[in-house]
């Protein structure tokens, strides 16, 4: 089938799946939802494999109703798009077979809208990676919104899903309204909404305070969904309270779309003549990457709640891609697309395995499980191993990501690549030092700390009400072939390859303007090769093996009475910022759009 | 964070950027002027395929990719709706009580009820002619139905209204813009290409496409927002806590 009929696909099949379902799904049995939902998701997986196929290393474009770009609504795969979309798809369908016999889902009238809302945020995810419109972009972000606010509360019976849902649900949409005011600002100034045609106009112009607020503007949905400091306050408070198949799929892929979509608008939008400058660019959202990073480490490394510590992870890994992509070049952006193949694989098997614990205990508390997951001997080795990936340990995909990623920095700015491996080394050690205590009861079990502002994992509903049955082998299965998953984006010969043509793709503004316009592409230069050197292996058995010393000194080593209230008086204000109110979360998000205008004002 | 620290906080960072977007909106271009960039080139498209209304003609076939979007979101906001507001396994069910209705309310029910369907059901048939189409008049025909509760009483409404079949009214109609795309597609075209006959301009099938998509959309949000309305009602009506949960006691103040 032709790349231009399988690019409407991709989001058509989900929509249509997702209708069908919940016109169907309650006249079916629980297995005939299951079945029509991972059919649906395994089409779509397949739509997009052959996409890959047929567009190749090049790009493929569909021009929807037959409109020129300048008119109508044009679609645009290249190979990160598309590989993104794909990332998306897989684990959907990963989530959907997850859920089969895990799930209380609701039945009679209700049958079939969880899967239905999973598709339609699977279709949400799909087109907003696929399109090359910057209006068609945020109907896709809202679709994506919709769907994962619905599906974070769905636990009505407790009232922190709402909270936690609620509050996704308002920082998102205020940050969706400065989008919406970027965009009408762009395009007062254009009078283009498809990408490479606004970037086109914007060249015959000079810059000036329109250009760089519409940008700042635009950016803020984005950043909020991709949850950088400031903007990330929503992110922990969602995840710890969404069903796990919903974590799997917010922190594997829904928050790195954030970061795709700055990318894409600044390379395509906003990277020429008339723009925001490159030193500019470079500078600033270096500084957010890095920022992100180290916060999210901190608060990650302090946490003892399971899901919140998986949250504070991404938040953390998020500040790395975002560094990746600051560069501005094709090996960043190839760095941080493995990185995020990876990483989006491994973390979805880690939540996967939390809800194993989930399941089992009712809690996901790091000291109230202490040493009551003994028997759960496989899940252990699995969680061990999703700490080591998360480190960064070759040949996961996550080692090869932050490799190639950590190279490119490192001829930028020679610091840059610690920051790289001081992050991973801690969010795989927190996760290394929870699997020792939960699975090993290593260590002596910590005491509740009742005076610090700290989440608990205590106490949480079991997502199904029949705890007298045996593990559904379905949940274990899917982690391991996540995981599995993740080690072949490290190994895979041909994909280091064609993420490498893909960083170029992605950094090539007038073949981007070329394809959408249809006029003939400009020859790709030649692209660099991608793969593991002796250094990029190196620094990923250090973080990996930093990350077990750490581990291993947090479970066994008690740290000095003073070192720890130095520690502490530092952190805990830190952790007080996390409040859950949804005021404060609004106060730092204008905070952060008030610097990130001043910032680029001032770098002009 | 202290209130006192939050409200500065938000006050000097809305101050700047307040400040900025002022000043990029002042270099904006003026409005106003005989420049219409988009507006110039989507007329000339619209007229090219005989839609008399040019807004239906970005929405329903030059666009018509950001209305499958749109029309999705409220489809999956209802689904979420669905989801949230189901009764959860602390509440039950009892019917809503019968209520006793002037007379004058009642005959301004019957009588309006009709009339604001069928002034729905033209602003939806006419939306690739005139101002409206689908959203619009899609919203007139679900407000109309709601009429009932107004001039009768919830158990009326729930009778002029069942709310599974306007559920699966919604689902179809959500399905049928996406497969009116894919014919696009299977007749040799792009996805959600024209491939009929485009008709007389100005007469009520005339666009192609629009018309049909136009009502896709409108039967789309008149059952959307009336099972969403439903589910809103149906909490307020209908859910109780169950009887065995006490009800917390006032406390004195």
């Amino acid at each position: 089938m032709q790349a231009s009929a399988l690019l409407p696909l991709a989001v058509a099949v989900p929509l249509l799946g997702a209708a069908l379902l919940a016109v169907i799904g309650r006249r079916l049995p629980r297995v005939g939802c299951d079945v029509l939902a991972t059919a649906t998701a395994g089409a779509t997986v397949c739509c997009l494999v052959l996409l890959l196929g047929a567009g190749g290393t090049g790009r493929a474009t569909a021009h929807l109703g037959g409109w020129p770009a300048d008119i109508g609504i044009v679609l645009v795969a290249d190979p990160v798009g598309a590989g993104l979309a794909l990332l998306a798809a897989v684990l959907v369908l990963a989530v959907i077979v997850y859920s089969w016999r895990y799930f209380d889902e609701p039945s009679g009238q209700h049958a079939g809208v969880f899967p239905a809302l999973i598709l339609l945020f699977e279709a949400g995810m799909t087109g907003f990676a696929l399109t090359g419109d910057l209006f068609n972009a945020f109907v896709f972000f809202e679709l994506m919104g919709t769907a994962a606010y619905a599906l974070t509360g769905h636990h009505v019976e407790d009232r922190r899903p709402l909270h936690g849902a609620l509050t996704f649900a308002i920082v998102n949409s205020l940050a969706a309204y400065c989008s919406l005011l970027g965009i009408a600002m762009l395009y007062a100034r254009t009078g283009q909404l498809n990408l490479a045609l606004a970037g086109r106009s914007l060249a015959t112009g000079h810059g000036g305070v329109p250009v760089t607020v519409a940008f700042v503007l635009i950016s803020t949905a984005l950043l909020v969904k991709a949850a950088v400091v400031p903007f990330h306050f929503w992110l922990p408070d969602a995840h710890a309270v969404a069903p796990t198949p919903v974590c799997m799929l917010m922190s594997g892929v829904m928050v790195e779309l954030g970061v795709y979509g700055t990318a894409r608008v600044y390379w395509t939008v906003f990277a020429g003549p008339g723009g925001v400058p490159p030193h500019a660019f470079r500078t600033v959202f270096t500084a957010l990457g890095v920022i992100t990073a180290l916060v999210g480490a901190v608060m990650c490394w302090h946490q003892r709640h399971l899901k919140r510590l998986l949250a504070f992870s991404t938040i953390s890994h998020v500040g790395l891609f975002v560094t990746g992509v600051a560069l501005l070049t094709p090996a960043g952006v190839t760095g941080t697309a493995l990185y995020v193949a990876g990483h989006g694989c491994a973390k979805a098997a880690l939540f996967g395995l939390t809800g194993v614990l989930l399941d089992r205990y009712g809690s996901v508390d790091e000291y109230g499980l202490h040493g009551r997951a003994r028997g759960l001997r496989l899940v252990g080795v699995l969680y061990a191993v999703g700490g080591l990936a998360l480190a960064g340990l070759p040949p996961f995909g996550t080692g090869l990501g932050k490799a190639v990623a950590e190279e490119a920095a490192g001829t930028w700015q020679p610091w840059l690549p610690a920051v790289f491996v001081l992050v991973s080394a801690v969010t795989g050690a927190a996760v290394l030092r929870a699997a020792a205590r939960v699975f090993l009861g290593a260590g002596p079990r910590p005491q509740p700390r009742p005076h610090e502002p700290e989440t608990t994992g205590e106490g949480e509903e079991p997502e199904i009400r029949s705890p007298r049955r045996a593990l559904p082998a379905t949940m274990p299965t899917v982690s391991a072939l996540l995981l599995l998953l993740s080690l072949l984006v490290g190994t895979a010969p041909g994909l280091a390859v064609a993420l490498g043509r893909g960083g170029e793709r992605f950094t090539d503004r007038q073949g981007y303007l070329a394809a959408v316009t249809g006029t003939a592409e400009p020859a790709l230069r030649g692209a660099a090769e991608h793969t593991w050197t002796g250094s990029g292996i190196a620094l990923g058995l250090l973080s990996a093996a930093l990350a077990c010393l750490l581990a291993a000194a947090a479970v066994r080593l008690r740290a000095p009475a003073g070192f720890s209230r130095v520690v502490a008086s530092a952190v805990t204000p830190l952790r007080r910022l996390h409040s859950g109110l949804v005021g404060d979360y609004v106060a730092w998000l204008t905070v952060g759009v008030a610097a990130l205008c001043a910032a680029f004002a001032a770098l002009r | 964070m202290t209130a006192r620290l939050r409200v500065w906080l938000f006050t000097v960072a809305a101050a700047v950027v307040g400040g900025f977007f002022v000043a990029a909106c002042r270099r904006l271009p003026p409005f106003g002027t005989a420049r219409h960039p988009y507006g110039a080139r989507a007329v000339t498209a619209a007229l090219a395929h005989r839609t008399a209304n040019v807004v239906s003609s970005v929405n329903f076939d030059l666009r018509a990719f950001d209305t499958l979007g749109e029309e999705s979101i409220l489809f999956g906001a209802v689904l979420g709706t669905a989801l949230l507001l189901r009764p959860a396994r602390d509440e039950s069910l009892s019917r809503a009580r019968t209520e006793r209705v002037l007379p004058t309310t009642r005959l301004f029910g019957v009588l309006l009820l009709p009339l604001a369907l069928v002034v729905g059901v033209y602003i939806v048939a006419h939306g690739q002619l005139s101002p409206g189409g689908g959203f619009q008049g899609g919203v007139v025909l679900a407000t109309a139905l709601h009429l009932a509760y107004i001039a009768a009483d919830y158990r009326v409404l729930e009778k002029v209204r069942p709310s599974a079949a306007f559920d699966v009214a919604d689902g179809i109609s959500a399905a049928s813009f996406t497969v009116m795309g894919l014919a696009g597609l299977v007749s040799g075209g792009a996805f959600l290409q024209n491939f009929l006959p485009l008709g007389t301009f100005n007469q009520l099938v005339s666009g192609g496409l629009v018309p049909l998509l136009n009502a896709a959309v409108g039967f789309e949000v008149a059952s959307g927002v009336i099972v969403l309305v439903a589910h809103f009602l149906d909490q307020a009506l209908e859910v109780h806590p169950s009887a065995q949960a006490p009800q917390p006691e006032e406390h004195p103040t």
